[in-house]
């Protein structure tokens, strides 16, 4: 069952297109991200469901409705802005019960309505205060349960945590995913952040320069990018420049400079340029190294982060890469000097056609 | 400039401002003495005290006339000009009209061109329209210089104002009209308030393009006060002015408790 379709989907600005054709389909009580960074069409996107910007190209599909030309206030969608937009003149009851009021709910069903909005985002009691009144955190509900009281059929999210600090916005997530899943309301979520995106949907859209890169599971989207971009934006990415050194069934092995590695999966004919994608979080290190099969090097700069260590190792021909490991254990105290021995598995070895070849 | 650790000013700043405000209001403190004396001229300080130069003023059919009419223009131009000013305010700041810039600067004209030029252009004008000397005309001409005062409060305070908080009111499913009359007009009232007060209080003691414009049958008070002052001044002039002065006063202070404007002067 499709709760919301993109026929097409197109929006430019005379000269500049800002979302070239986009087509795909949310299912009913789906959570898809829209992830990509600023500027890539996203909020283009959200802004065209909503209503408050035309499509130049294609159609939108609600169900069965075709909304394309449907002014904002006829759709029937919730939507929470990342600048909160809250209505500062009225008390947070009223900002929740707006949407309410305009479907003509009142008497006991809008205070018994507003009272369950404001207790699914654990608001309850704060519904005579005014919004200045309240912190960034509890403003953010606020505009949650104003967008979920007169039940939408599509939510819609603007980068709603990019301005909470780091630790509310973790809590956020994970409140945010188990509301989505209690009320069973098809969302779709914006943002630039790809630690959101992964964990709280069902389904990606990654975009760039207006461009549905890739659309599917976080776990597609992360093991097997469609294209160099979303090999290269997601996950903390090693790129190299290297060429297929020859195929062997679906995978073969590729050459940077004078090392060789095994790939699991080659679509570029041999010899072809390439763009390699290799993940810190990907490379495992072993100290002492020189082992025949795997690739040595030196450590010449060692990062540590809290949880996780990162490592710069200089391999032969200059060539610099970058290993993440576990801040605990032998393996992060290695100095810089140290020798070590590279285990990257094929499947972790990302081949990519070089960037503009391909759309 | 002097100022201390805290940021406060020093002695001599404190002094110097004192004395700006003691300058400035004299004038306002000598015509209100002046309205209490009983000698037929103006005097400083007043010889003896009485109210007889209020109950002459007010039982004068020509003052009343002339008091009612300035009200009634003044409330009038007020009204239209927040209609007016409003709806072109918000049309510019959202956009949605090519040349928003050029328009804004011909508002704003009345408050740069001498007045005097305006009196002057507006009965030319009216003259060849057959306007002269009617009540419409002299409304239009208050309208012309009291809309640059709601049309500057009025983007002022929708400059302040985040965009996304009408979109979100559209979404909830409010009508155009009803997410401006929801939400940006109530969020922008503080600034209309100070616009509407400064474009009365511009209309009601306007004298310049007035004058040029009145018919002799009808007169505005500001006009009568200069032309009785022409012919000499006794201490009516100053009973009147004093009405003026404390109504104007508890209108400001009534409108500064319920809105508080004055972060929009």
């Amino acid at each position: 069952m499709s709760a919301l379709v993109f026929e097409g989907l197109g929006k430019s600005y005379g000269e500049t297109t800002v979302v070239r054709e986009v087509s795909l389909t949310i299912g009913e009580g789906e959570f898809v991200s829209l992830l990509g960074p600023s500027g890539c069409g996203k909020t283009t996107i959200l802004r065209m469901v909503a209503g408050l910007v035309e499509p130049t190209r294609g159609r939108i599909l609600l169900g069965r409705d075709d909304i394309t030309r449907l002014p904002p206030n006829r759709r029937g969608l919730g939507l929470v802005f990342q600048s909160y937009a809250l209505f500062p003149h009225l008390t947070v009851y009223e900002n929740v019960a707006f949407g309410l009021r305009r479907r003509k709910v009142g008497g006991a069903e809008l205070d018994r309505r507003v009272s369950e909005a404001l207790a699914m985002v654990r608001l309850s009691g704060f519904g005579d205060r005014h919004p200045r009144q309240l912190s960034g955190g509890q403003q953010q509900r606020v505009a949650i349960a104003r967008a979920i009281a007169p039940r939408p059929r599509v939510l819609l999210f603007d980068e709603p945590l990019s301005n909470l600090d780091a630790q509310l916005r973790d809590e956020m997530q994970i409140e945010l995913k188990r509301l989505q899943r209690e009320l069973g309301i098809t969302t779709l979520f914006v943002t630039h952040d790809q630690g959101e995106a992964l964990s709280m949907s069902d389904r990606v859209g990654v975009m760039a320069r207006g461009v549905m890169q890739q659309f599917a599971t976080p776990e597609e989207i992360y093991h097997r990018p469609a294209t160099a971009f979303v090999a290269s934006f997601i996950g903390k990415p090693n790129r190299l420049a290297g060429r297929v050194a020859f195929r062997a069934g679906a995978g073969g092995r590729v050459a940077v400079g004078s090392i060789e590695l095994a790939a699991a999966r080659i679509d570029e004919a041999s010899g072809a340029a390439i763009e390699i994608v290799i993940r810190q979080e990907a490379i495992g290190l072993r100290p002492g190294g020189g082992a025949e099969d795997a690739v040595g090097g030196t450590i010449v700069l060692r990062s540590f982060s809290g949880a996780r260590v990162q490592y710069v190792v200089r391999l032969a021909d200059g060539i610099e890469l970058v290993a993440e490991t576990p801040s605990h254990g032998a393996l992060a105290a290695l100095e810089p000097g140290a020798g070590v021995a590279l285990d990257i598995a094929p499947e972790a070895v990302l081949v990519m056609p070089v960037e503009g070849a391909a759309a | 400039m002097s100022a201390d650790r805290d940021g406060r000013p020093g002695h001599a700043v404190t002094i110097a401002a004192l004395a700006v405000v003691v300058f400035l209001q004299v004038p306002v403190l000598v015509v209100v003495l002046a309205a209490f004396s009983t000698t037929s001229y103006l005097t400083i300080p007043p010889q003896g005290l009485t109210l007889a130069w209020f109950g002459k003023v007010l039982g004068d059919p020509t003052y009343l006339s002339a008091l009612r009419m300035s009200l009634i223009l003044a409330c009038g131009s007020t009204a239209l000009s927040l209609i007016l000013g409003v709806t072109a305010a918000y049309a510019l700041f959202r956009r949605s009209v090519p040349g928003a810039e050029a328009i804004t600067a011909v508002l704003m004209a009345p408050l740069v061109v001498p007045a005097v030029v305006v009196g002057v252009a507006l009965l030319q004008y009216f003259s060849l329209t057959g306007l002269r000397g009617s009540f419409v005309g002299l409304l239009m001409a208050h309208v012309v210089i009291t809309v640059p005062y709601v049309v500057r409060s009025a983007l002022a305070s929708l400059a302040g104002l985040d965009l996304a908080v009408e979109e979100a009111a559209r979404v909830l499913g409010a009508t155009g009209f009803e997410a401006f009359r929801l939400v940006t007009l109530p969020l922008i009232t503080p600034g209309l308030v100070a616009g509407g007060l400064f474009a009365f209080i511009t209309s009601l003691d306007n004298v310049p393009v007035t004058i040029f414009l009145i018919s002799a049958s009808q007169t505005t008070l500001p006009v009568l006060i200069f032309s009785s002052v022409e012919m000499g001044i006794d201490p009516g002039v100053a009973a009147v002015s004093t009405i003026l002065i404390v109504a104007t006063g508890i209108v400001l202070l009534l409108a500064e408790r319920r809105f508080g404007f004055h972060r929009f002067v």
